[in-house]
């Protein structure tokens, strides 16, 4: 019987079938963050003698407000720090932090063939790595801690195949709304999707964790990348991953990880990479999201347009914005920082302009690489590691009526501040805008008026 | 059986930043959300405040959709509501839901339009009818492993008790 990724997975991971289709699913890592993961330690000190399945497949880290902000988040914080200390658990804390979905793979945690969960919906992040990872509440990660397992439905299957290359200044960022635009924002609702095809071959690791960050965006249950040379590169001498011939004996393995030729799937999809262009929401939900040289469409929820200050018909290029935001899982790892300063050096920005790296890591390397200086010579707030604004939790909230272009995954109602109106892109798209003060491609932007190399400073840039 | 009156949210697409927004996510424990609850609905307080004690959501598709936070069902289920009716629900909210005995209910789209101005709804959870105003009868489907869950509560103890069994399987596990 032929068998698609995800069901060699999935088959690896059955413990038991469930009554309603339902399975125990035994999961191999639990990714655990402040915000949702006290409840259920709590949970289990007091109703269960304070016992782990397994605490080694357990990481935390202090990642959505960290530092805290205020004693709640404080507490939250020492809550996470103290439970890991008194189980052992491996954590990432002040200093050495980063958004979960970043530092969990980033520290060699995650790897193919995996299950994965997180009480956070974006885990699907993970996929890329040829995992099954997926968000859940606080409840069914409690479970997972005390039990080792999940109470899951078997998801149907989707795969979307995705041909040619990405070209004219589109990135993974720009692909991952084009699949949601096209599937629309609940359409792989009760579906894990496989990526496949010569676009998806050719992507980086970042790359693969900022498409598959954005399936949750669709309704999906996750999405799945299989694994390749580029994943064996990625993992390969990374901390936390066995060396030598104990990794490359997990190669041989990994290696089997991808659909069967006969494999079926509920639905398949194909789209073509190489006619993509940079997109843009401009909408509520990223599944409204239209080229950026593209208009709001004829019909287009009116609550939605009433929220964001639109009519049918606007023009997204050339909207004027507020506020500007590089970071969130999605797009703040090293490459997603590069693509920033590539079109940041040298230049100015027009509006209020925050870059927050994934983790403390990739802050070191981006600083190893100059782009903090290009990033304050262009005068942006270059910020340590954490959720930061994506989610209007602590810092870098959006005034009502505000328009602030991030890179980010969620332009809902209030997501980064009551009232606060959010149009989605990649970071070359975030940079050029912050740099016009409206909604930009980097190729509107006039030339650099000298070469500047990076951590010059802001006198010889501009030769005050 | 759940008799009560409704709260429509004549909205598709209610993401849980909507039900309760990020920056009120501070707390450690599941109670006293309540107060929270549509403070990131546009209008959502006033909706509340023109239906006092309605325990029963009317609302449009995919309700529950966006981040996983288990702070929607409960600040839901603390303000005193049963049951949410929809035409669908994101996955993650719908476990939630149902490990809160908060009941995801899901009825045709062409009913919801009926529903949305309803004063009341009677819901008989265990035989999977919803009783409209006039009588009109609807038969919904839900999970029947997690309606035990719903009904009874219990999903950390289930989990718990396989345990052993777990262990036995890891220990058989390549």
């Amino acid at each position: 019987m032929p068998r698609s990724l995800f069901e060699k997975v999935w088959d690896e991971h059955v413990v038991e079938q469930l009554p309603g289709g339902n399975a125990l699913l035994f999961v191999d890592r639990i990714v655990a963050h402040e915000i949702t993961t006290p409840q259920g330690a709590i949970e289990i000190l007091e109703r269960y003698g304070d016992e782990l399945f397994d605490k080694r497949r357990i990481v935390a880290m202090n990642d959505h407000v960290s530092p805290a902000k205020d004693t709640e988040t404080a507490i939250q914080a020492k809550i996470l720090r103290e439970w890991a200390k008194r189980q052992g658990i491996t954590l990432y804390d002040i200093g050495d932090n980063g958004i979960c979905h970043v530092i969990a793979p980033e520290r060699g945690h995650i790897e193919p063939g995996m299950t994965v969960i997180c009480g956070d919906s974006h885990t699907c992040t993970l996929g890329a790595f040829g995992a099954f990872a997926l968000g859940i509440g606080t409840t069914v990660q409690t479970g997972a801690m005390l039990a080792g397992c999940v109470v899951l439905e078997r998801p149907k299957l989707m795969r979307i195949t995705i041909e040619g290359r990405l070209g004219h200044g589109a990135t993974a960022k720009d692909l991952a709304l084009y699949v949601i635009s096209t599937l629309t924002f609940r359409g792989a609702t009760g579906y894990v999707i496989e990526y496949r095809g010569e676009a998806i071959d050719a992507l980086s690791m970042d790359e693969r964790m900022t498409l598959c960050n954005m399936a949750v965006e669709a309704g999906g249950t996750t999405a799945m990348i299989a694994p390749d040379e580029t994943t064996f590169s990625y993992l390969r001498g990374r901390e936390n991953q066995p060396k030598g011939e104990a990794f490359e004996a997990n190669v041989v393995r990994w290696r089997t990880l991808r659909a069967d030729p006969e494999a079926r799937y509920e639905r398949e999809l194909t789209l073509d990479a190489s006619a993509l262009r940079p997109m843009v929401s401009w909408g509520t939900n990223p599944g409204q999201s239209v080229p950026l040289g593209g208009r709001v469409p004829a019909d287009a929820d009116p609550k939605s347009l009433e929220y964001m200050g639109l009519a049918p018909g606007d023009a997204l290029r050339a909207l004027p914005i507020d506020q500007a935001f590089i970071g969130s899982c999605t797009n703040s790892r090293i490459s997603d920082l590069r693509a920033a300063a590539e079109v940041l050096r040298g230049r100015k920005v027009g509006v209020p302009t925050i870059i927050t790296p994934g983790s403390q890591a990739v802050k070191r390397v981006a600083e190893r690489e100059g782009l903090h200086d290009v990033f304050q010579d262009a005068g942006a707030l270059w910020t340590h590691s954490s959720c930061g604004p994506c989610l209007g939790m602590s810092m870098g909230v959006v005034a009502p009526g505000s328009r602030c272009i991030s890179s980010s995954n969620r332009n809902f109602p209030g997501r980064m501040g009551a009232g606060g109106r959010v149009h989605l892109a990649s970071p070359a798209v975030v940079a050029a805008s912050a740099i016009l003060g409206r909604i930009a491609s980097p190729e509107e932007l006039p030339e650099r008026a000298v070469a500047v190399p990076a951590g010059a400073s802001p006198q010889l840039e501009w030769g005050e | 059986m759940i008799e009560g009156t409704v709260l429509p949210v004549d909205r598709p697409n209610v993401d849980t930043d909507q039900i309760i927004p990020a920056f009120l996510l501070t707390g450690i424990t599941s109670s006293g959300l309540g107060t929270h609850l549509f403070k990131g609905m546009p209008g959502g307080l006033d909706l509340l405040a023109a239906h006092p004690g309605a325990s029963i959501v009317v609302a449009r598709e995919n309700f529950g959709c966006g981040s996983s936070r288990e702070h929607a069902a409960w600040a839901l289920v603390d303000r005193g509501f049963r049951a949410v009716v929809a035409p669908s629900f994101a996955r993650i909210f719908q476990e939630n839901a149902y490990n809160n005995g908060l009941a995801p209910v899901i009825v045709d789209a062409a009913e919801i339009e009926a529903l949305l101005t309803a004063p009341s709804l009677c819901i008989d959870v265990g035989a999977e009818r919803l009783t409209a105003p006039g009588g009109r009868v609807l038969t919904f489907s839900l999970d029947p492993l997690r309606k035990r869950f719903l009904l009874e509560g219990g999903y950390l103890d289930f989990l718990a008790n396989k345990r052993t069994a777990v262990r036995a399987w890891l220990a058989r596990r390549p």
